[in-house]
């Protein structure tokens, strides 16, 4: 199978301060990986390791400042919360709104706005204004129209699930449903479980750098086995 | 791709004027309340206080403001659109020039209303309107590409130098006085007064009050010449929001 997405060690900075001749920071240094279609790709490093960053530079938010990115024309996108929303707008609004901001269509989310209303389980309230939800009122609606969303690789940042408990294990089996219908995906994650569960390739990425990239079992061996990188998070620690 | 954008344009001017309604009593009201008691403040002190003796001269105030409240709002609203939507920036990836277009819009439709109140009032005042009125469309038309290439212009910078919102106001400021919205500019010197015809909005207010008070057409060569700056200063400032586009989201937070 051919990649669909090259990095070849590819930096990242950032402007630290709003300043004249303010130092740039590097919060990636040099990080490599190919992701093939269909690839579930783990994500894994410590905080501050440039984990979100290489999910944006994937994205296309970020461009790099040195090494090469290679990308088919496909489309990558983050799974993003409540992107946009406006409290004073209703629920059926900011659906439209957040929708467009992810790069649908308007008549394409007018189309699904009954099922983001279904799988939001809001009724009345998806017409009133969103400063009258409870915050797990709003990961509903939030969660609902980002699942709308289909692009040929998402990109994960922790969250796999939001919400209470019922409205979690609703939301959990929906994106595991897309993941294993074949969607490609790049997911960062701080917990071994997950990684395990969903992807079937890992990278471990330290101080910007990537460290290891291969099968999850052996890379996440390798991140326990080093003891400054496995403190944080060996289990039971 | 275009389209999409046109859409997501559209509907973020709806919403932000949906929001803005939500967020005061009166709500839409606003829009006309406002812009009346700045131009009351202006008339008591130059029609009532200062007496001016210039004939016509409510009318003269009323569509100068009215041509450059507009114009205002596009740069102070738009000039600041990008660096306020910054976070947003950061987490999808969407051209920035949305966003100050968003507020152009927004101004826009807002200087409609103001427009059809301004010949409501005219025409109570003894100026009936006229067939000169078509020529509006081209002079609002060019207004508006000259306020979306400032506001392009200013919202590209401001994210770089955000110490620019303490300058623009007193450009603004300055700006209104050298374009002859609140008196008359016939006593400006030759040499000087050809650079003034170089500024479209002396040109723009001055071409509205001639249809709106004498039925006057505007003056083609002049309007030309000012779309003509219009243009240029537009796509410099689309040019220059697509330029820096890769910067902004390497700004610190």
């Amino acid at each position: 199978m051919s990649a669909i997405i090259t990095l070849e060690n590819v930096g990242v900075a950032f402007n630290a301060q709003l300043r004249v001749g303010s130092p740039r920071f590097w919060a990636l240094e040099d990080v490599s990986l190919s992701l093939d279609r269909g690839d579930r790709l783990g994500v894994i490093g410590r905080n501050g390791a440039g984990k979100s960053t290489l999910l944006r530079t994937l994205a296309g938010i970020v461009a790099p400042d040195r090494g090469r990115l290679r990308r088919e024309p496909v489309s990558c996108q983050l799974l993003s919360l409540a992107l946009g929303f406006m409290p004073h707008l209703s629920g059926r609004d900011n659906a439209v709104l957040s929708g467009l901001m992810l790069g649908m269509r308007r008549r394409e989310i007018v189309r699904r706005l009954p099922a983001i209303l279904e799988f939001s389980e809001l009724g009345d309230f998806f017409e009133q204004p969103i400063s009258s939800y409870s915050t797990g009122m709003l990961m509903r609606l939030g969660f609902s129209v980002a699942m709308q969303v289909e692009p040929d690789v998402l990109l994960i940042d922790e969250v796999l699930a939001v919400g209470d408990a019922e409205f979690k294990e609703k939301s959990g089996a929906a994106l595991r449903q897309r993941i294993h219908d074949g969607t490609t995906v790049v997911f960062v994650s701080h917990v071994d479980e997950q990684i395990r569960q969903v992807c079937n390739r890992a990278l471990w990425i330290e101080h910007g750098r990537s460290v290891m990239h291969g099968k999850v079992d052996e890379v996440l061996a390798a991140y326990h086995a080093e003891p400054h990188a496995a403190a944080k998070h060996a289990p039971g620690a | 791709m275009r389209l999409h954008y046109l859409e997501l344009v559209l509907f973020s001017t709806y919403a932000e004027l949906r929001a803005e309604r939500a967020r005061s009593y009166l709500g839409l009201l606003w829009w006309i309340i406002e812009p009346a008691m700045n131009m009351a403040v202006y008339y008591l002190v130059f029609a009532v206080i200062l007496k001016s003796t210039q004939s016509d001269y409510v009318p003269f105030l009323l569509i100068g403001l009215t041509f450059w409240q507009w114009f205002k709002s596009c740069v102070s609203h738009g000039g600041y659109a990008i660096w306020q939507q910054l976070p947003l920036i950061r987490q999808v990836k969407l051209a920035p020039a949305v966003f100050p277009s968003v507020q152009v819009l927004a101004d826009t439709l807002k200087f409609i209303c103001i427009l059809l109140l301004l010949v409501a009032i005219l025409w109570a005042s003894g100026y009936p309107p006229n067939v000169a009125y078509v020529g509006l469309v081209p002079v609002a038309l060019v207004e508006l590409v000259f306020a979306a290439g400032a506001a392009y212009v200013v919202a590209a910078v401001v994210p770089f130098l955000p110490d620019l919102r303490f300058i623009i106001e007193q450009v603004l400021q300055v700006l209104m006085f050298l374009s002859g919205v609140v008196f008359a500019l016939d006593r400006v010197p030759e040499p000087l007064a050809r650079w003034f015809a170089l500024n479209p909005i002396a040109v723009l207010v001055d071409a509205a009050r001639g249809i709106l008070m004498q039925g006057r057409w505007p003056d083609w060569a002049a309007l030309a010449q000012v779309a003509l700056i219009s243009c240029v200063l537009y796509a410099f400032g689309a040019f220059l929001i697509g330029r820096l586009t890769p910067r902004y989201v390497k700004l610190p937070t």
